[in-house]
């Protein structure tokens, strides 16, 4: 179980960093670039688009590289470490092992560079125009990737219906806050058709294109005698996260008896 | 375990250095060319940004007609407007707007991660991604919205919307008293990322 997946909720943080940049380092604009950059090469694009070719793209990457494995990353970090870094620090040590544990790069080259860097050596950014390269991330950013499919099957629930939230097991991913766990709800939007989403989250259960929901969720229902009065709380949520309320009253009342 | 909670000396430094020798390490090998990171960063500058959401946010508020389109079906009224080819693109591919009214106040959070439409708002910004911010959205709005200087009566209403699957959402603010006079350009101007993600109301 992994504190990433449950931050929704916990209390005494302290007041929130009011920073408006998005960047507070030049240096991030560096990393943030390079995962534009591998969201726009990665291979996963053949497949989620029509039309798209990415063997003709002429990059040595040859993996996926979607948002799931970036968040991935990010939920493998120790938990102190995840509060401790920065986002763009945490960006640079996932994107870095990536490349090395993938074989795209080793770490003593990675480390010997950087001490270069250290010590003060002049720039020596190497020239290579990869002009079909850098045409590819535009058409990326402009095009995007949607995850949105046609129905394979109705969604099974309808606006208004009640809805317990499952306490699937834990993974190495996920996109169910855990805040969310075990508590009731009410579909207040059901979406047109189904998303996939690009990384399969194996026992926690999205990846194949499936109806997605907007689920309402009271203050009362969440936090108890703590929540703030007035207030309503929405989530997207995929169908795999979803039971019926009643199955979820039957099954524990099995399970009591 | 003390070392956890220190940085080390040359933290930036070292982080600046680092990323210095990736993006070498990665032009060298073939994955990237000289120009692709300066590439992405310039579309971000220059035709997907928050000036984007704030023409989306003017024109609403001087065209009740554009504006109900925009709450029905975002994407669409979006397109009708004079905007570089993109904004259904990279993270704007299911975007939906929701309005504050003098009854209703939406905060948009993503407690998971750090989801944001950048066609319409450009890049997060570092208190959106804060695990802070993003901890307390969800449990105690009113009061983390206080820390950002909205102080609401209780008899105001405040949604929270939690981005968890592959919506991106972003909020209609209210238009400010006395801006009657105002052209669209000029009230586009006092609409920021953070009146448009709920932490903030535009004022005059």
């Amino acid at each position: 179980m992994k504190l990433q997946h449950m931050l929704g909720g916990i209390e005494n943080l302290g007041p929130v960093w009011l920073e408006p940049r998005p960047f507070v380092e030049q240096w991030e604009t560096r990393i943030f670039g390079i995962h534009v950059a591998m969201m726009a090469l990665s291979t996963h694009l053949s497949s989620a688009l029509p039309g798209y070719d990415m063997a003709s793209v002429p990059t040595t990457f040859k993996h996926e590289w979607t948002w799931g494995h970036l968040r991935t990353g990010a939920e493998a970090m120790n938990p102190f470490d995840y509060f401790k870094f920065r986002y763009y620090e945490k960006w640079l040590g996932g994107i870095s092992s990536f490349f090395i544990e993938q074989g795209y790069i080793t770490e003593a080259e990675l480390t010997e560079l950087t001490e270069r860097y250290l010590k003060g050596s002049p720039p020596t950014r190497p020239q290579k125009d990869l002009p079909a390269v850098d045409a590819q991330i535009i058409k990326y950013l402009r095009e995007g990737d949607s995850p949105a499919r046609p129905a394979p099957q109705p969604p099974a629930f309808a606006l208004g219906d009640r809805v317990v939230i499952k306490d699937v097991h834990p993974a190495a991913h996920t996109r169910l806050p855990g805040y969310l766990r075990g508590k009731q709800g009410v579909i207040d939007h059901v979406y047109d058709g189904s998303y996939a989403y690009f990384f399969s989250t194996g026992p926690d259960g999205i990846g194949a294109p499936m109806p997605v929901y907007v689920v309402k969720f009271t203050p009362e229902e969440l936090w108890g005698s703590m929540s703030e009065p007035n207030n309503v709380i929405f989530a997207d949520l995929f169908e795999a996260y979803l039971q019926p309320a009643e199955a979820a009253a039957e099954s524990a009342a099995r399970s009591a008896a | 375990m003390t070392g956890r909670f220190k940085y080390s000396e040359g933290r930036e430094a070292d982080s600046e250095a680092k990323v210095k020798a990736l993006e070498d390490l990665l032009i060298t090998k073939g994955v990237i060319g000289t120009t692709s990171v300066d590439q992405a960063l310039s579309y971000f500058e220059t035709e997907m940004g928050p000036f984007n959401g704030a023409k989306i946010v003017a024109r609403a508020w001087v065209d009740p007609g554009f504006k109900q389109r925009l709450l029905s079906d975002t994407a669409a009224a979006i397109a009708e407007l004079d905007f570089p080819p993109g904004m259904a693109g990279a993270e704007g591919e299911h975007l939906k707007i929701v309005e504050n009214t003098p009854a209703v106040h939406n905060l948009i959070v993503c407690t998971l991660c750090s989801c944001y439409p950048w066609p319409t708002l450009g890049l997060p910004p570092y208190w959106y991604k804060d695990p802070t911010f993003r901890a307390r959205a969800v449990r105690e709005p009113r009061a983390v919205l206080a820390e950002f200087g909205v102080k609401l009566e209780e008899s105001i209403e405040i949604r929270v919307w939690d981005s968890s699957a592959q919506i991106r959402w972003f909020v209609l603010p209210e238009r400010p008293a006395g801006t009657e006079a105002l052209s669209e350009v000029e009230l586009a101007a006092l609409v920021t990322p953070e009146a448009m993600m709920g932490v903030a109301q535009v004022s005059a």
